[in-house]
């Protein structure tokens, strides 16, 4: 049986029932762990002990990558491929190149937020075992779960059912593959 | 409810506005002299000091509306200083009194002196002439002062609410309030920055000057704020009542404010050098070139490069004292600013100077420091007069425990 679980999972009422278990769950050494809330908590990333995403410095590549292939394409265009003058003006006219480099810079980074969240997140994700969980879909709604995944290296099935049982909840369920 | 008595400002307050004042009555003793001797001088100085201490009691008028408008944690802990920074309206009409009597008796501002044939001033009419800016100008002060009064007014009657209701009801007043009554300080800011600093250059136009201003005092009272607030956090009541999340909040909103200005000001620079007309470029010229030069260049990197990059760092908007100094030198940017349009403007005695050379008085730090001084001294005594949080607020204890989360 224990073979085929995915993990073990808590049900809480209170989003204060799920941060205090949460910090006990880390403090026990547990680090495949995921909590799950129908609204943002953000004091549960440091209880789970959920470091900083990398997401941040990815857009900021991003960005940084979209202003210096702007300013390539309008270098490309306006010194090397097709000089004219325009206006009277030099053929490397910075003012004039700061619009679409601003652009790209935001294209760029906005692409990369929204790509980068998704890809992270490991989504789209078509099939998730904690949906295996008929009451899991409150957790849209009114209740707060806890998970330890099988993988996890403390993981042993006796132990951690244990656990989540002395953690006060107001059901434990095994979440099969 | 929450006790007023608990959230009482710091002693300290008294003390920072005695020093200010101190150095305020110097430098206006200095001021005075200085400008028995150059009158034109003195009051273009006095204009660049105007509008900087004069734009962060205005900004904070329009910060305390927006803040009504968007709600949320940092503006419940902002609110009080940004409503004595309102409060001091009074001290900024009569700090406005000098530039009414240059005006009045036609020794500052270039337009006092260009002939009524000159096509400018003959398009614009009676709508240019010193009696009529006069008289605007203390129709802006006017309603400015009428808006900071009704939501002083309120905010006092909210303190003293004796019930839940009676407070909600004042916020969401307070809330529809500001609402449209922004709307309406953001067209009497474009007139009032138009006539006060805009009409230094009367041949000169911009449409997005307006904005400018609303961007730029907001941003200078935001950034005045935050220093506030930060030196205050060490000391009860604030130490209870800061958190780091308000800090990130506000620091995002520096952030933020610091790159609409420079949207702004690069849009009306990309338009007239797109343009390339003379009348437009004149503008520009004098101040792309030596001195203003160096300065406008500092604005690029100082004002805008150097802030932004650092602010993306969550780091430094968490930490008070980091967030506070990047504040103080973004302040620091903002005189500069005004500066770089002031500075260049046509001259009514040209001193043997060529139109738009490079000339620092030491009236432009006289003035500046001598309205600063005695603006400080008004705002302390201000901010010590009430709880330094809104302490009926509805949202106050959500705004409280905010701060404190990660």
């Amino acid at each position: 049986m224990s073979e085929n679980i995915y993990g073990i999972m808590a049900e809480f009422d209170t989003p204060t029932q799920l941060v205090d278990a949460a910090v006990k769950v880390r403090d026990a050494g547990y680090t495949k762990t995921d909590g799950f809330s129908p609204f943002p908590l953000h004091d549960i990333d440091e209880a789970l002990g959920i470091k900083r995403s990398v997401l941040p410095y990815l857009i900021l590549t991003g960005g940084i990558t979209g202003l210096l292939s702007a300013l390539g394409l309008v270098y490309f265009v306006h010194v090397i491929d097709y000089p004219i003058i325009v206006g009277g003006r030099g053929h490397f006219s910075l003012p004039a190149f700061i619009p679409p480099m601003f652009e790209l810079t935001i294209l760029f980074a906005a692409f990369t937020a929204v790509f980068g969240m998704l890809f992270l997140n490991g989504l789209p994700s078509p099939y998730h075992p904690v949906f295996n969980i008929p009451r899991f879909a409150l957790a849209s709604r009114e209740k707060f779960f806890l998970l330890i995944e099988s993988r996890d290296p403390l993981y042993d099935y006796e132990k951690v059912r244990a656990f989540m049982e002395s953690l006060s909840p107001q059901e434990v369920f095994d979440v099969p593959e | 409810m929450a006790d007023a008595q608990d959230f009482k400002a710091p002693q300290s307050l008294g003390h920072w506005g005695t020093v200010s004042l101190g150095i305020g009555a110097i430098a206006l003793v200095a001021w005075v002299i200085g400008t028995y001797f150059n009158v034109e001088q003195g009051l273009r100085s006095w204009i660049l000091g105007f509008i900087f201490w004069g734009g962060i009691a205005i900004g904070s008028l329009g910060l305390l509306m927006l803040q009504y408008l968007t709600g949320g944690a940092w503006g419940v802990v902002l609110r009080r200083p940004l409503e004595a920074g309102t409060r001091t309206l009074p001290l900024v009409i009569l700090l406005f009194l000098p530039i009414v009597y240059g005006v009045a008796t036609h020794q500052v501002y270039e337009w006092t002196h260009l002939p009524a044939t000159d096509p400018v001033m003959a398009q614009r009419g009676i709508f240019m002439t010193p009696w009529a800016w006069i008289l605007r100008g203390f129709i802006f002060l006017g309603l400015f002062s009428l808006m900071a009064y009704l939501l002083n007014k309120w905010s006092a009657d909210q303190d003293s609410a004796s019930s839940f209701d009676d407070s909600s009801k004042l916020l969401e007043k307070m809330s529809k309030f500001s609402g449209p009554t922004l709307v309406i300080y953001c067209l009497v800011v474009t007139f009032a920055s138009v006539d006060w600093v805009l009409s230094l250059d009367p041949h000169w136009f911009s449409t997005i000057w307006g904005l400018l201003y609303v961007v730029g005092w907001a941003l200078s009272c935001l950034c005045f704020m935050v220093a506030i607030l930060a030196s205050l956090v060490d000391h009860e009541p604030m130490k209870k009542v800061l958190g780091k999340r308000h800090f990130h909040d506000l620091g995002k909103l520096i952030l933020a404010l610091v790159m609409v200005w420079a949207y702004f000001s690069f849009a009306q620079y990309l338009v007239v050098w797109s343009g390339n007309i003379p009348e437009e470029t004149a503008y520009y010229i004098p101040r792309i070139k030596g001195g203003w030069g160096w300065i406008g260049a500092s604005l690029i990197f100082l004002h805008f490069a150097f802030p932004f990059l650092v602010l993306l760092q969550q780091d430094f908007k968490r930490h008070a004292k980091w967030l506070a100094g990047i504040a103080i030198f973004v302040l620091v940017m903002r005189v500069f600013d005004y500066y770089w349009q002031v500075g260049p403007s046509a001259r009514i005695s040209s001193l043997g100077l060529e139109s738009g050379a490079f000339y620092i008085s030491w009236l432009d730090f006289a003035a500046p420091i001598a309205i600063g001084g005695l603006w400080l001294w008004w705002f302390f005594g201000q901010l010590a007069k009430r709880p330094l949080v809104p302490v009926n607020d509805p949202y106050l204890e959500e705004a409280i425990e905010f701060g404190h989360g990660h």
